[in-house]
């Protein structure tokens, strides 16, 4: 039977596609993403204003305040200021309990030290806009004082940064970037993985395996579980991230949302080659299992493995990331990084995508064979070295 | 040879399990003809299940063949042979029609043609109203029977299945039965493993007892009754305990004035026959036909 891998693979889609939990888990994930962006979106988006009170007559508190609210207009800070005159400390303390206010600026004129506060600790971020507005202030008039400008003492202290290379990347989104590629990647594989080791435990352990091995090469129900696990986790990570990078295009990461894309797609490329040497494995993983219970053990050195891969890659820079970015599985990884990064050469995606070509390739013969092996071994755990011992297994192979 | 006997010959399988290979089936041959019934039977690890497997070719065999129609058997003969493994169990969250429906489409049947088979089989065997339940959902019973509709779909070539009857009610063992029969007069060879001897006795038309992985028995029912030890049952008037002493008779029970012996030759008889005479009437002495159970003992022991 020629078509027979079509039929397991559109089986084991359906039957997935159709399961409660794979269905909640996605829908968490994708809620998830879009609540992150959402809620930076409206972090980014959000205006905050605060009622800032001043006492009658303290006139370079009111200044400062006024001084504030045009400084954080003129850079963007998405801070509103408005005054709130009070009598007196008291008046003003009244108008911090009953929340009239939200901060108290006081100036240290007398020689006493400027003052901001709130009824509980004043916002970090009005903080620090107030303090810097009040530094320039009181420099400003000690330097008038000492017959000088501000101009004059600031004069060439600035620092101009410039980046070299062209990128337009800033560094920051790259690492965000490979710590979500990274935590796509683990979560495709060991979800997937762990889906696909279940199938094949679920047939093994009810010998009805025998009955489909009679029917069908065995071969040929791999292909049709590789295939079908592998769709479903690709769709699964290409939902996510298209989710992702719609969810980018509302934030301030839309100006490098082209960069991304691509890094994206050479992603999704390396995640599907890579996915179905991952599938084969834990296919082989689900076939040294006797019971469910077992799988626990039999696919522990994969999920290191891919723990490994998920710590290593999303903090490796350097030459240790151009050295994982060409072996696998890292390569998944850690290649698409160094593409938005900007520091590949054209030749170094492809190179890197023919490796993992090969990998895969050499997996799942190996897979392949061990499948078979342990598939039709009974009682008790199956090491990769009996499973791989052909005499062992079944004639029904091929 | 008919077109379609299945034929084991000098099956052997050996299990390297540790430094010392193990040969659960050490060089069985047999014939489960076209048309009969075979029981396969034998205690547990006496080497059945393997040799099923082997069969099926889900196991490797270490030497020997199997051969069918009087060839060798095929991947593709396999392919037709309805099969039912040792243990049970299909998809457990998938409904009954729709695991049944794929398993036949791997064999290569079309869709609507398995369909309308699997619709039909659950109707017989009382679960067309269980035809969208997940397998899980169903009782044991009713579970087997829906094992068993995967084996019989798409008129399989020959059957070969371990264990059918067990956990089967009487009344499901009827019907087993006769689907299995049916399968019988289309001329296809069924072989079945058992452990429960009175239902082997009453069903088959050939027995194949296995101990230790070697074949001890193969034959009618009849023909094996004929090779074992007859007995005989002698009732008197008054008590039978001397029967313990006559030389050439062995005493297998005895209560009161009734005993069960066996009779070594005609000569012992006539000795036991004249010893009893002296003692009084002689109220029976009738041959007791051995039953399946009896020869099973006596090939195993």
């Amino acid at each position: 039977m020629r078509n027979a891998w079509m039929l397991v693979a559109t089986r084991e889609v359906v039957v997935r596609a159709l399961n409660k939990g794979f269905l909640i888990g996605l829908a968490v994930n994708i809620v998830l993403i879009g609540g992150l962006i959402g809620f930076s979106a409206f972090m980014d988006g959000r205006t905050e204003s605060f009622d800032v009170a001043v006492v009658a007559g303290d006139d370079a508190a009111a200044a400062a305040v006024e001084a504030a609210g045009q400084e954080a207009a003129a850079s963007d800070q998405e801070i509103e200021l408005s005054p709130v005159r009070v009598d007196d400390a008291a008046a003003a303390e009244a108008a911090l309990e009953d929340e009239t206010a939200d901060a108290w600026l006081s100036s240290g004129a007398d020689g006493a030290t400027w003052s901001l506060s709130g009824w509980r600790e004043p916002d970090a971020d009005l903080a620090e806009l107030v303090e810097t507005t009040v530094r320039d202030q009181v420099m400003a008039d000690r330097a008038t004082d000492h017959g000088t400008t501000m101009e004059a003492l600031t004069a060439g202290t600035e620092i101009e940064t410039e980046r070299l290379d062209g990128n337009p990347v800033d560094p920051q989104i790259v690492f965000m970037a490979g710590f979500v590629l990274a935590f796509l990647f683990f979560m495709g594989t060991v979800g997937s993985g762990a889906m696909i080791a279940g199938s094949v435990i679920e047939e093994k352990q009810s010998r009805l395996v025998e009955i489909i091995a009679t029917a069908v090469p065995l071969r040929q129900l791999l292909a049709g579980k590789i295939i079908g696990s592998s769709v479903i986790a690709l769709a699964q990570n290409v939902l996510l991230v298209v989710v992702g990078l719609i969810g980018a295009s509302f934030t301030d990461l839309s100006a490098v949302l082209p960069a991304m894309t691509a890094t994206m797609v050479w992603f999704v490329v390396f995640f599907t080659v890579g996915f179905v040497a991952v599938a084969a494995l834990y296919a082989v993983a689900g076939s040294l299992a006797s019971r469910t219970e077992d799988l626990q053990y039999t696919t522990s050195p994969l999920m290191m493995l891919l723990m490994g891969v998920y710590i290593v890659t999303f903090s490796a820079d350097g030459v240790f990331e151009r050295v994982l970015s060409y072996i696998p599985p890292a390569s998944i990884v850690s290649m698409p990084v160094r593409v938005l990064n900007g520091d590949t050469l054209w030749w170094e995606p492809l190179v890197s995508l023919l490796i993992l070509v090969a990998a895969t390739f050499g997996a799942v013969l190996l897979s392949e064979r061990a499948y078979r092996g342990a598939l039709m071994q009974t009682g008790g755990r199956v090491t990769w070295r009996s499973a791989l011992t052909s005499d062992r297994g079944t004639t029904l192979g091929a | 040879m008919a077109m379609s006997d299945l034929e084991v010959r000098d099956l052997t399988r050996v299990f390297a399990s540790g430094d010392t290979p193990r040969r659960a089936v050490d060089g069985v041959s047999f014939t489960a003809s076209s048309g009969l019934l075979t029981g396969f039977v034998g205690g547990n690890g006496a080497g059945k299940t393997t040799t099923m497997r082997m069969i099926m070719g889900v196991l490797a065999i270490t030497s020997g063949e199997v051969r069918f129609g009087g060839a060798p058997v095929t991947r593709r003969d396999r392919r037709e042979f309805g099969y039912m493994p040792e243990e049970r169990g299909l998809y457990p969250k998938q409904p009954v029609l729709e695991q049944l429906v794929y398993l036949a489409r791997l064999r290569g049947i079309d869709a609507p043609v398995a369909r309308r088979e699997v619709l039909e089989h659950l109707d017989r065997l009382g679960l067309a109203g269980r035809a969208k339940d997940h397998v899980e959902k169903l009782s044991l019973g009713n579970q087997q029977r829906v094992q068993i509709v995967a084996a019989i779909m798409g008129q399989p070539k020959a059957l070969v299945l371990d264990e059918p009857f067990s956990g089967l009610d009487p009344a499901a063992v009827d019907a087993m039965a006769d689907l299995l029969r049916e399968h019988t007069r289309r001329g296809v060879p069924v072989l079945f493993s058992s452990h429960q001897l009175d239902l082997v006795e009453r069903l088959c038309e050939r027995l194949v007892i296995l101990g230790g992985g070697k074949v001890l028995a193969d034959g009618t029912p009849d023909d094996l009754r004929a090779t074992g030890v007859t007995r005989h049952r002698l009732i008197l008037s008054g008590d039978a305990g001397f029967v313990r002493g006559v030389p050439g008779v062995l005493a297998v029970d005895v209560d009161g004035s009734s005993a069960l012996v066996e009779v070594h030759d005609d000569a012992a008889a006539t000795r036991l026959l004249s010893a009893a005479l002296q003692r009084g009437a002689v109220q029976e002495f009738s041959p007791v036909r051995p039953t399946l159970a009896q020869i099973y003992r006596e090939v195993t022991a």
